[in-house]
């Protein structure tokens, strides 16, 4: 774009790069796991616990991210809410 | 209200519900699963913001109320509705002198969600609709996402997608160049001819077009019996009018509506992790946040968090979180766009643009009731909990240009507090399951 300065430009693609890089060494890190019985049934008590989920309080997790993305420039991918205990 | 009007806008919140018969084909196992509970949500979230010298200022109180109907065995309706009651003041014109054209305004919007949600033995497919409108602003929504939990169920990929087409009121500008623009002041009609689409008004206001396409994808893994973890991968790509339509920057001794670009394509990437400590009956909490857009905001957000039981009933949740991001290409200091003018075509007077820092730390207490056994607590209801919840932000504006060059400083042009603690929130929830 006309308004870009190319040294912002060039920054800013580096930080994509390494950006993409970290979510694909993650993402294989977490797929490794996949399939694998990292953890039994009878091992998932503390995975079920309420204090173990993420966004375990959906309205305060959407009042959160309404206060932040009026107070920031930018908004977006704070994830998923639940668990990993599996317990449906 | 007309009636067509008010029909319209139940269409939308009704589109979830006219679709079962289509989800429940593509829902993945749909076996019969006793699944979610009803249930009552309510939270109300008081935000307080001080400026420097009393001189401006925001309050926001923001109710929600969210209900979950199970309908069937793996079924669930949810019904949601949220307002905010925003008033305060704050400055007309991004200047070096801020502080001289501060203005009070109020506002009140009103938001209503509806969604449906079908489970199988290892899967969940949501259908949402939502709905909000404002004197100078209305938005639709839909969307859908869908997770899964592979084999084992340690692992779950979940996936969504969200389209907006939101309106905003606008000074009918007619053919002025960006430097000529006007802004709202208020006075302007802003008129809608059904419940949520707006009618122009030539020569004095008229509505204009954005559209949201947001994405997620996230993977959570069960690291072992007590970590858990989550990666996600976010994008989003919002078109049309993004300025906010009352501000005025001043350029070279001009002061025009603010004018800023049409397209912004953003992305984040979020990785976070659980880790219980059953010795403590506790968990700490660690996240990460990397963002960046094409108008060059790059931000990055680090947070902790640490939650502790006391006896079976009383939940004590403490949160730290650190943020800051760059400015985009386009945002100057107030006393560079004055002494030097825009650059390019645009200009914005718009803090969430420039250079900022924040902190932010919260205390949460819960007091949660329930059978162990499956009986019921105070009556009817599984399970009940009552949450009180204080936060308190520290806001920082950083230079986005040489501040050795800037002879006016930075301070003066946001009105920040300067105090040691810029704003608050007081949050209050309940929570029944039956």
């Amino acid at each position: 774009m006309a308004w870009q300065s190319s040294s912002k430009a060039t920054i800013a693609r580096g930080g994509r790069r390494k950006a993409l890089l970290a979510f694909t060494l993650a993402t294989g890190f977490l797929l490794g796991a996949c399939g694998k019985q990292a953890v039994r049934a009878s091992e998932k008590e503390f995975l079920a616990d309420r204090i173990m989920q993420f966004d375990a309080d959906g309205q305060e997790t959407a009042a959160d991210e309404h206060i932040l993305s009026n107070r920031e420039g930018s908004s977006g991918g704070r994830g998923t809410g639940g668990g990993g205990c599996g317990c449906n | 209200m007309k009636c067509s009007a008010i029909l319209g806008g139940l269409a939308y919140l009704a589109l979830p519900i006219v679709l079962p018969a289509l989800v429940t084909v593509l829902a993945p196992n749909s076996g019969a699963v006793a699944h979610a509970e009803d249930r009552v949500d309510s939270t109300t979230t008081w935000y307080q913001e001080r400026r420097k010298g009393n001189l401006g200022g925001l309050t926001v109180v923001h109710p929600q109320l969210d209900i979950g109907v199970d309908v069937g065995d793996n079924t669930t309706l949810d019904l949601g509705y949220s307002a905010d009651a925003v008033s305060g003041a704050t400055a007309a014109v991004y200047s070096t002198d801020a502080v001289s054209s501060a203005t009070t305004f109020k506002d009140l919007r009103h938001a209503a969600n509806t969604g449906i949600t079908f489970y199988g033995t290892r899967s969940s497919l949501s259908l949402s609709g939502n709905i909000g409108t404002e004197r100078d602003y209305n938005s639709i929504g839909v969307g859908v996402s869908a997770k899964i939990d592979l084999p084992g169920k340690n692992t779950s990929l979940a996936l969504s997608y969200n389209h907006g087409f939101d309106q905003v009121c606008d000074f009918d500008n007619g053919l002025a160049t960006a430097l000529e623009r006007r802004p709202l002041t208020g006075q302007q009609a802003c008129k809608k001819r059904q419940f949520l689409r707006g009618e122009d008004t030539s020569g004095d206001s008229i509505w204009r077009d954005l559209s949201l396409d947001s994405s997620q994808a996230t993977i959570t893994q069960n690291l072992s019996p007590s970590v858990v973890a989550q990666i996600g991968l976010f994008g989003q790509v919002v078109r049309g009018f993004q300025s906010n339509p009352y501000r005025r920057v001043r350029v070279s001794g001009v002061e025009a509506q603010e004018n800023i670009p049409t397209v912004r394509g953003r992305a984040a990437l979020m990785a976070r992790v659980n880790k219980y400590m059953p010795s403590m009956k506790s968990a700490i909490h660690a996240m990460f946040r990397g963002y960046t857009d094409t108008w060059g905001v790059n931000s990055v957000t680090l947070g902790l968090g640490y939650s502790q039981y006391f006896g079976t009933s009383l939940l004590l949740r403490t949160n730290a979180r650190i943020y800051q991001q760059s400015e985009a290409t386009f945002f100057k200091d107030a006393f560079f766009y004055e002494t030097e003018g825009s650059a390019g075509e645009y200009f914005t007077g718009d803090r969430e643009l420039g250079a900022i820092r924040n902190v932010v730390g919260s205390m949460k207490f819960s007091y949660i009731k329930f059978d162990e056994n499956g009986g019921n607590v105070l009556g009817v209801f599984d399970e009940v909990s009552f949450n009180l919840k204080g936060e308190v932000y520290l806001l920082d504006e950083l230079p986005a240009d040489p501040i050795e060059d800037n002879r006016e400083g930075i301070d003066r042009q946001f009105l920040s507090s300067g105090q040691a603690v810029d704003a608050f929130t007081l949050q209050l929830g309940m929570l029944f399951r039956y």
